[in-house]
């Protein structure tokens, strides 16, 4: 990610030690790391990627909460992102993956009352090969997760996301919800495999998936309008995905996330 | 500005307009009528561009140029506004932003520069006037959630926007209740000034109350059978058409 004003902007230092107790930091991918966040801290982390391959394992401890910004722009990195959550720990991720990668998100929901969330986009085109996937467990009770990802692929592009939710016999009162949407444009094609594994008896799991082709109505509609094709296109695209930006889990990203969009339609 | 000739076109094999003649001039409203299914909804696509339709035969000229070879875009930006029957919602892209495009796509092909927002703003505070357009929905997403009154209200509220040379309004009386189809007829009239015209398809007789057609057509199984002033409509509207279409009900 070529954006150290952007970053310099919203104060992120590099993030050097292996433990946190507070502030915005940013943390260039590259090997594997193992970040502790403090309990009742409150940390901000940008994540991107800087090597093909990489491994972060955070660690949330009781109370803390994390925010993080994840963005994949690199082509042919793998990226792993692998977060525990302690006793009332919260959780809330914004991934946007533009490059041809594979990213990795495992949240484990160890102790009771903790919360994830993930707002996730991947945005594909040309030859472009993206895989996603999110994978929940929770293993206590009382814990809550909720995740939505947004694909579109255009051209001859491929997509695929894989999302699990699953919940261990104890974690009682689970209450979890999973949504994957996807766009595919022309010969593009998008694969979702969204799965649910439900060992507990007393839980609220709730998932869908759809894959649909661009409103060709609504195209219709914008061109009639004055707008080209690719203006119609573009903007059918940007207010598909537009949510997951809006509601960036560090808000000042919000804006930076959607330039990013914007570049890449 | 508009001249029809011999107009047949199909969707897959089913040919649906079936030879329209139509002559528009500058300054006049022409409504057309005629029972569901007879073709005025496709002869208004036709006209607007929609590639779901194929033109088979005939012309159209618009403003001296043939309109059958531009996309629907060129059309549009060359002042053909089409009022949809049914507005699509686009979510996550705000009327503002999209009518901020349109505008200046528009402009950009006049060779005129963009507004600045603040022009912007302005022009957007005048127009949403004039169909008494609560102006909180030009920041919500174009049509999403929007009732039926306010998607035809939004629809007038575009072409006011775009100020087109001839507006083609389908059914913009549909689904309307009588204060609603008053304040979107108005906005209409408003609109209208020597240089543009208007085109209305409507069912009924009410809209043109407002908007006072200097002709009706008929329009029956792809033609236009028949052609009068007002008075027509509301001979059409006692008689209904029963005592025009006898002749062609063995075709």
């Amino acid at each position: 990610m070529h954006h150290s004003k952007f970053i310099e902007a919203l104060g992120a230092m590099p993030l050097t030690s292996a433990t946190v107790d507070g502030g915005r930091w940013v943390i260039g991918l590259e090997g594997d790391k193992s970040v502790t966040i403090k309990q009742n801290s409150h940390v901000e982390l940008l994540v991107h990627c800087s090597a093909h391959r990489q491994m972060l394992r955070l660690n949330v401890e009781r109370d803390a909460e994390l925010r993080i910004v994840h963005v994949v722009t690199m082509a042919e990195c793998k990226s792993n992102i692998d977060i525990t959550l302690a006793e009332r720990a919260h959780v809330s991720m914004t991934q946007v993956v533009l490059s041809s990668a594979e990213a990795k998100v495992v949240a484990n929901l160890v102790e009771p009352h903790a919360r994830f969330e993930l707002g996730g986009a991947f945005i594909l085109k040309g030859e472009e090969r993206g895989v996603v996937s999110a994978d929940v467990k929770h293993m206590s009770a009382d814990c809550s997760s909720r995740t939505t990802y947004k694909g579109v692929a255009s051209d001859n592009a491929r997509g695929k996301f894989t999302g699990l939710v699953y919940v261990a016999q104890d974690a009682q009162r689970t209450d979890s919800e999973q949504l994957s949407r996807n766009v595919t444009i022309g010969q593009a094609r998008i694969e979702t495999l969204p799965q649910l594994e439900i060992y507990a008896d007393d839980v609220k799991c709730s998932h869908g998936a759809t894959v649909g082709q661009m409103d060709e109505q609504a195209i219709l509609y914008m061109r009639q309008r004055g707008l080209s094709f690719a203006d119609a296109k573009r903007l059918q695209i940007e207010g598909f995905v537009k949510d997951i930006v809006l509601h960036a889990a560090i808000e000042e990203c919000a804006d930076k996330l959607s330039d990013l969009l914007q570049e890449k339609l | 500005m508009l001249k029809v000739e011999n107009l047949h076109a199909s969707v897959g094999d089913k040919e649906i307009l079936k030879g329209i003649n139509l002559e528009v001039k500058a300054g006049e409203v022409h409504a057309i009528m005629g029972p569901n299914g007879s073709g005025k909804s496709t002869f208004a696509s036709v006209l607007a561009g929609n590639e779901k339709f194929t033109v088979t035969e005939g012309k159209v000229e618009y403003l001296g140029e043939d309109l059958l070879n531009l996309s629907i875009e060129e059309r549009s930006r060359k002042g053909l506004f089409l009022g949809f029957q049914y507005p699509v919602e686009i979510p996550g892209v705000t009327m503002a932003n999209f009518m901020k495009i349109a505008v200046n796509e528009h402009r950009k092909y006049r060779g005129e520069e963009p507004l600045t927002a603040a022009q912007y703003l302005k022009l957007m505070r005048e127009k949403s006037a004039i169909v008494e357009l609560d102006s909180k929905l030009t920041s919500r997403a174009v049509n999403e959630g929007f009732s039926g009154g306010e998607k035809k209200k939004n629809e007038i509220f575009q072409m006011a926007m775009l100020e087109p040379k001839l507006a083609i309004l389908d059914e913009t009386d549909s689904g309307l209740d009588i204060d609603a189809l008053r304040i979107v007829a108005t906005g209409v009239t408003r609109l209208k000034t020597k240089e543009n015209a208007t085109v209305v398809i409507t069912h009924y007789q009410r809209l043109l109350d407002y908007i006072v057609p200097d002709y009706v057509h008929v329009l029956y199984k792809g033609r236009i059978i028949y052609s009068g002033d007002k008075s027509l409509a509301l001979k059409l509207e006692k008689e209904g058409y029963d005592w025009l279409i006898n002749d062609y009900k063995e075709e």
